[in-house]
C-alpha cells in the first residue's frame, strides 16, 4: 500500500482552476520530485495536501486511511504524519532557534520538553547549527534559518516531509547548504515530496520525477527517464529549457 | 513684582501629592487595560465580523476618536443621572477614559494585526496550532512588538490626559494640587512641583516599558 496517495485531486482559487485530475502515489522511502514552469500547480499541490487549501474534488490517502479535509481532527492527523518547509522559511520571529523547533512538539503535542529539547538539539546539530540555538531568526543568515525549517519539520518525526522551493529565496552561495541537508535526509530513507527547480539537484536525489503543467501531471517516470528520454513534448520542451544554462 | 518663592509650603504636602500622582497611575493603568480589551474585540470585529458589526465598531471608533474626552466623561457624569444613572467620579472617569482608550486602541490593533505575515500564521495552522494558540504564540507577540511604541506612547499620553478627573472631583494628582493651591494660594509652586512630578511619572514610566519590551518582545527601544 503507498504511503500517501492522491486519486482525482482538484483545486482552484475562486473561479481559477489551479488543479486538475492529479494523481499520484508515493512509496514509504521515495523521494518524488515535482518540476514544471512556474504557475504550473506544484507548490499548491502541497499546500493541498497540508489543508491550507481546500480540494473540491478527488481523494487523499495517508497508509490507507482517507483524509476528510473539512474535519478538524483528520486535519490534525495529517498535520502530524506531514510536515512542510516553505520556501520563505517562515521562522516565528519572537522565538530563538530552540523555541521555533520545539513550540509545536511541547506545546501543542504536549510531549515532555526535556525529551524534545535532546532530540531537538541533536536535530539542530545535524544541520549543522548547534552553535545557534539562542539566535533569533533575524540573526541568521537565509540558509541557517532554512535549515532551522528544516529542523522544525523533522522534529515533528513527520512520515513524509514536503519541501516547498526550499532553495529558491536563497542566494546561490548558500544553496548547497541546504541542499547537502536534504540529501543526507533522503540517504537516510526518509519520504519526502520536494518542488524544486534545482534540476541538478532533483536528478541526483529523487527516485521519480514528476512534470506538471497547468494544474494537470504531464508525466512522470525515474529521473534518467524524465531528464534524457522525455514521452511528453511539454517535458522535453520544459527539460531542454531548464538545461540550457 | 515683589513675589517670594516658597517652595516649603508645598514640599510639606509632597506625601499628599505623591499620593495622588498614584491614583493618577491608577486611573491611567485602569483605562489602559480595560480599553485594551474593548480594543482587541473591536479589532477582531473589524477584520472578521460581518457588515453589521463591522458598522457598529466603525460608528464607535468614528463617534469617540472625533469627541473629546472631556465631553464623553461630561455626558457620564452629568448627562446620566438625568435618566436615573448615577455614577461616581471615579467610576465615571475610568469608563469615559477606557471606552475612549477602547476606540483609539481598535485602530492601533487592527494595524498590529494586520501586520503580521500571513505566512507565519499559515506556518502555525501546518505546525498543528489552533486558533487560539496561533494567538497566543505567533500573533500576540507579534503585535506586542510591533505596537510596542504606539501602545507606550498611548500609556503616557493617559497618564497626562487623567488629569482631567480634576474637573470631576477626583483627588488624583492635578485635582490634589488644585486642593493644595487654592488653600495655601502658593499656585506657582504647587504647580511647578505637579509638573515636575509629571515628568517623573512619564520618564520612569517610559523607561520602565521600555525595560519591558526589551526583555519581554525584543523591541529595541531607546530608553531616553
Amino acid at each position: 500500500m503507498p504511503l500517501l496517495e492522491v486519486k482525482n485531486l482538484a483545486a482552484s482559487y475562486g473561479a481559477l482552476t489551479v488543479l486538475q485530475n492529479v494523481n499520484l502515489s508515493i512509496e514509504k522511502g521515495e523521494v518524488v520530485s515535482l518540476i514544471g514552469s512556474s504557475g504550473s500547480g506544484k507548490s499548491t499541490l502541497l499546500r493541498v495536501l497540508m489543508g491550507l487549501l481546500k480540494p473540491n474534488a478527488g481523494e487523499v490517502r495517508i497508509d490507507g486511511e482517507k483524509v476528510d479535509y473539512g474535519s478538524r481532527s483528520s486535519l490534525k492527523s495529517i498535520r502530524d504524519r506531514m510536515a512542510i518547509v516553505f520556501q520563505q522559511y517562515n521562522l516565528f520571529q519572537n522565538m530563538d532557534v530552540l523555541k521555533n523547533v520545539t513550540i509545536a512538539p511541547v506545546e501543542i503535542k504536549k510531549r515532555p520538553r526535556a525529551d524534545v529539547e535532546r532530540e531537538a538539539k541533536a536535530i539542530l546539530d545535524r544541520v549543522g547549527l548547534s552553535a545557534k540555538l539562542k539566535s533569533y531568526p533575524d540573526q541568521l543568515s537565509g540558509g541557517q534559518q532554512q535549515r532551522v525549517a528544516i529542523a522544525r519539520a523533522l522534529t515533528l518525526r513527520p512520515e513524509i516531509l514536503l519541501l516547498d522551493e526550499v532553495t529558491a529565496a536563497l542566494d546561490p552561495e548558500l544553496v548547497n547548504e541546504v541542499l547537502d541537508t536534504v540529501r543526507e535526509l533522503a540517504a537516510e530513507g526518509i519520504t519526502m515530496l520536494i518542488v524544486s527547480h534545482e534540476m541538478g539537484f532533483v536528478r541526483e536525489v529523487s527516485t521519480r520525477v514528476v512534470m506538471m503543467d497547468k494544474g494537470q501531471i504531464v508525466e512522470s517516470g525515474t529521473p534518467k527517464e524524465i531528464f534524457e528520454n522525455p514521452r511528453e513534448p511539454r517535458t522535453s520542451a520544459f527539460v531542454s529549457k531548464i538545461l540550457r544554462h | 513684582m515683589n513675589y517670594t518663592l516658597q517652595y516649603s509650603v508645598v514640599l510639606q504636602q509632597l506625601p499628599y501629592l505623591l499620593g495622588g500622582a498614584l491614583v493618577t497611575l491608577q486611573v491611567a493603568f485602569l483605562s489602559f487595560w480595560l480599553g485594551a480589551v474593548i480594543g482587541l474585540f473591536g479589532a477582531v470585529g473589524k477584520l472578521k465580523g460581518n457588515r453589521l458589526i463591522r458598522g457598529l465598531i466603525n460608528a464607535y471608533v468614528v463617534f469617540f476618536t472625533n469627541t473629546p474626552a472631556l465631553v464623553q466623561i461630561f455626558f457620564l457624569f452629568y448627562a446620566l443621572p438625568d435618566v436615573g444613572i448615577l455614577l461616581d467620579p471615579m467610576t465615571a472617569v475610568v469608563i469615559g477614559m477606557t471606552v475612549n482608550t477602547g476606540a483609539y486602541l481598535t485602530e492601533i490593533l487592527r494595524g498590529g494585526i494586520l501586520s503580521v505575515r500571513r505566512a507565519e500564521i499559515e506556518t502555525a495552522e501546518v505546525l498543528g496550532m489552533s486558533h487560539l494558540q496561533s494567538l497566543r504564540y505567533v500573533i500576540l507577540p507579534h503585535i506586542a512588538k510591533t505596537l510596542f511604541a504606539p501602545l507606550s506612547n498611548f500609556f503616557v499620553w493617559l497618564v497626562l490626559g487623567s488629569s482631567m478627573a480634576a474637573v470631576f472631583g477626583v483627588e488624583e494628582l492635578t485635582g490634589r494640587a488644585i486642593n493644595i493651591s487654592t488653600a495655601n494660594l502658593r499656585t506657582i509652586e504647587t504647580f511647578s512641583v505637579v509638573a515636575l512630578i509629571y515628568i517623573a511619572l512619564t520618564v520612569i514610566a517610559s523607561a520602565a516599558l521600555a525595560l519591558v519590551g526589551r526583555w519581554c518582545f525584543r523591541v529595541t527601544a531607546r530608553i531616553f
